[in-house]
């Protein structure tokens, strides 16, 4: 699938000065939030439970509106745009697949989403097939999807959603329930989407699979954020990391303290051997 | 719908604390006090002995604001329809094919009190007693354990299943699902996507639910014991004794005549 | 002295299944330790607990082959055993167990399935409210609480009945950081102040391995390994083998570090500060030799 026709702005998301409370409560959820979510970037949306990631990314694509401020989309209002205007640009992948599943066979389901926005025939079937190539179950179209297991449901609302071909991707907490090898199919997925253009928005608490796969962290705390920038900076930051009760991953510790026999910032264990092997051979080749 | 359990407020007076089966059976002694009579005058004493009730519930304005609101619309669509059927009384005058006379109106005044009397007993009932003290009273009156853990239990996962369902509209919104939209019987069809995500939801839950009931002894067999104990003090047994004198005055009343405004209508 | 649970031969099959969930699984957990059951999904993990648990065939039908002694009790036959208050179990879905609409009914549900007296219950819900640091929210209704609160409440609530043994299938899966890390600490504290024997699933093998006293890793219903945790995590073959956990940092670093030929070192389980000191001490070696 092709990304998108290419658009006028640089910027897919513009958040300015975003204040909310649910309707009807005085209590602000989210305090003059700013962000800037260019096309192309890997974002992790970081904090503790109630920090505001999952009220801020559904301002994404219009599931809330602001109280006040704005949310611009390709630098129009998320307010002035219709909900197949939003739903064909960002798709929003919820954490738990059996919110989402209700059709009778793997197919259907990843047919609706995309028959919502219009697409009949050829092209319909065309686009689910090959969500579920991206996803790999492409042998369980067939399939009633409420015998499936945790990691395929996952797998299933990953693939409806994909079939919407959006160009912003939002997958709130991908990885939680899954084991490492479940874990790690869905972020490869999510990791080749977006290595084809793709913007992507990922909220988690896994910190490896911030490090291996995030190009940028968003670290919220109390409504507001605290520290935005690149991935393997950001994680670097221990007061805002500790303040918004994250932990620094294994891999950052290790890369930072052999830092001086070569390892770069490096994105995992395997990375760094690589980094400290080249370095010791280079140093001994100089010497001799 | 209350986002919670029930609209259940604790105040601490004198009527949270009685026992939920008195509370109970002065429920129904409002409803039948309310089917006895059909004049107006009397039933606006009820009203007003209920009022007071709510005052010795320290009960305010704003628990009962949608339950009173309900009924003045009731009463109001009462007194215009009523004169539609009753003919009887003083004559008039004729508005639009209907010819209208004061036992008329004033009988669609009492079938409008009449329900106002219910639904503010029913509303003051709930809000002086929680659904664990309900539950509490039907067991002692009798109800087995297992209807009266399956009552509590359905209550106490109400707001659990609104949240479930909130969820999965928004979820399906995000697919750009037509959900909430378009005509009754597009309604009915757009709603698999809500429907069945949420019927799978309840039932893995409930089945999960029914592993821990069971990690947690509700099939030990032995004893059972219960943090609430209910005991009928003087003052229940009292009330109970006064509920029951007043029903059967009110009955005895009616069947004598007496209360009644426009005879041969109940 | 006894163990407190003792399994033998345990074999278990689901009706209708192609193959068992658990195969011949037998270990043993000695009063008053901790042990860490890990595996990828679909292991037999959430089987074994419901076994331990007594829920086979209680409440969960199955053929079963072996014996499972628990609390000095045959816990496991064909015939079903009245459930005792000697164990407890604590489920991974922290919603689907609260059954209480406030916290104090919760915690009251379990001691009066077994007939315990009104005002002991009552001393007993301060206490366990202590314990989980959700001391002051008795009249909360459940549906109000966190994620995390609902966890401790599940755990509170499972502690009513003090049980001699307590058994935590996945408890923080669903949780975020701060709420796995309450968690790790009301356990770790249950260890130490108390004798209750603990059984714990968990993937954060990291975090959990190093307050355990035994640690048994399933794969496919059988038993890949059994033993003690600082020597078990640091085989990383046998991760990558049984696959489905992420090995312990330190152990991945020196074996990978092994294999490059960079360092000479041993194995590492656990403690990643020492893997690190010794690596960085080597390395540095190795430099100033070349010169």
């Amino acid at each position: 699938m092709a990304p998108a026709v290419a658009s006028f702005t640089e910027n897919v998301i513009s958040v300015r000065d975003l204040t909310f409370s649910y309707p009807g409560t005085a209590v602000p959820i989210l305090r003059k939030v700013n962000l800037e979510v260019r096309r192309g970037e890997f974002i992790a949306l970081l904090g503790s439970n109630g920090a505001g990631k999952t009220t801020l990314a559904k301002h994404f694509n219009g599931l809330h509106c602001p109280t006040s401020g704005q949310v611009l989309l390709h630098g129009r209002p998320t307010t002035e745009l219709g909900l197949r205007e939003l739903a064909k640009i960002v798709g929003y992948c919820y954490q738990n697949p059996d919110h989402q599943i209700f059709s009778s066979s793997v197919e259907n389901e990843v047919k609706f989403g995309p028959r919502n926005l219009g697409l009949t025939g050829e092209a319909l079937a065309s686009r689910v097939s090959e969500a579920l190539a991206v996803v790999g179950m492409t042998e369980f179209a067939a399939s009633n999807p409420f015998v499936l297991g945790r990691g395929r449901r996952q797998l299933l609302a990953v693939a409806s959603i994909l079939a919407m071909d959006p160009e912003l991707l939002v997958v709130d907490e991908p990885t939680t329930g899954l084991d490492l090898s479940g874990a790690q199919q869905i972020m490869r997925v999510l990791g080749r989407w977006h290595e084809e253009g793709r913007t992507m928005v990922v909220i988690t608490h896994d910190m490896d699979l911030v490090v291996e796969y995030t190009t940028r962290c968003v670290v919220m705390a109390d409504g507001q954020i605290i520290d935005d920038g690149p991935t393997q900076e950001v994680l670097r930051h221990n007061d805002t990391m500790r303040a918004a009760g994250l932990e620094e991953p294994a891999v950052v510790t290790i890369s930072d303290r052999l830092s001086r026999f070569g390892s770069a910032r490096c994105k995992s264990i395997a990375d760094v051997v690589a980094d400290v092997g080249a370095h010791m051979e280079a140093e001994h080749a100089g010497r001799l | 719908m209350p986002v919670g359990y029930s609209i259940y407020r604790e105040t601490g007076s004198n009527i949270h604390r009685i026992d939920p089966r008195t509370k109970l059976a002065w429920l129904l002694t409002f409803f039948v006090l309310s089917l006895c009579s059909n004049n107006p005058a009397v039933l606006a004493v009820v009203f007003l002995a209920e009022l007071a009730l709510a005052r010795i519930a320290r009960l305010k304005f704003r628990d009962l604001q949608a339950y009173l609101f309900l009924s003045l619309w009731l009463t109001i669509l009462s007194t215009v329809i009523w004169p539609a059927y009753i003919h009887q009384g003083a004559y008039l005058g004729r508005v639009w094919f209907v010819d209208v006379t004061s036992d008329g109106l004033l009988y669609g005044v009492a079938m409008g009190l009449r329900i106002t009397i219910m639904i503010v007993a029913a509303a003051e009932w709930m809000l002086t007693t929680s659904p664990q003290w309900l539950t509490a009273g039907l067991l002692k009156l009798g109800l087995p354990y297992r209807a009266g853990l399956a009552l509590s239990t359905a209550i106490r996962f109400v707001p659990f299943l609104n949240a479930e369902r909130l969820t999965i509209t928004e979820a399906q919104r995000a697919r750009c699902a037509a959900v909430g939209s378009g005509g009754p019987v597009r309604r009915v069809v757009n709603s698999a996507p809500v429907l069945v995500p949420l019927f799978s939801r309840a039932f893995l839950t409930a089945q999960s639910l029914s592993i821990a009931l069971d990690a947690r002894g509700l099939s030990s067999g032995g004893q059972r014991s219960s943090l609430i104990n209910l005991r009928l003090s003087k003052a229940d047994k009292a009330a109970l004794a006064a509920a029951v004198l007043i029903v059967a005055a009110a009955i005895a009343f009616r069947v004598l005549g007496y209360g009644v405004l426009v005879k041969g209508e109940f | 002295m006894t163990a407190a649970i003792e399994v033998a031969g345990l074999w278990l099959a689901y009706p209708g299944a192609d193959t068992a969930a658990l195969r011949d699984v037998a270990f043993s957990v000695q009063r008053g330790e901790l042990m860490l059951i890990a595996g990828p999904s679909g292991a037999g993990k959430s089987t074994l607990c419901s076994c331990l648990r007594g829920l086979v065939p209680n409440t969960i039908v199955a053929e079963t082959r072996g014996q499972v002694k628990v609390a000095g009790r045959q816990v496991l036959g064909p015939e079903p055993v009245p459930s005792s208050d000697d164990v407890a179990l604590v489920l991974q879905d922290a919603e689907a167990q609260i059954i209480g609409m406030s916290v104090e009914d919760d915690l009251a549900f379990g001691p009066e399935n077994y007939g315990v007296p009104a005002e002991e219950i009552r001393a007993r819900i301060s206490e366990v409210l202590d314990l989980v640091g959700l001391r002051g929210l008795e009249k909360r209704d459940t549906y109000a609480l966190s994620g995390g609160q609902k966890q401790r409440l599940a755990i509170a609530s499972a502690l009513m009945i003090r049980p001699a043994i307590l058994i935590l299938d996945e408890p923080t899966s669903e949780l975020d950081p701060v709420g796995k890390a309450q968690v790790l600490e009301i356990i770790s504290n249950l260890r130490t102040e108390t004798s209750t024997t603990v059984v714990i699933v968990e993937h954060e093998i990291g975090r959990f391995a190093s307050v355990a006293d035994t640690m048994l890793l399933l794969d496919h219903g059988a038993v890949a390994a059994y033993g003690n945790p600082a020597s078990l995590v640091s085989d990383i073959e046998l991760f990558e083998r049984v696959g489905g956990e992420r090995p312990p940092p330190a152990a991945e670093l020196a074996r990978r570090m092994r294999d490059a030929r960079l360092v000479e070192c041993p194995s590492y389980g656990l403690d990643l500060g020492r893997a690190l000191a010794d690596i960085e001490r080597e390395l540095e070696s190795h430099g100033s030799c070349s010169r």
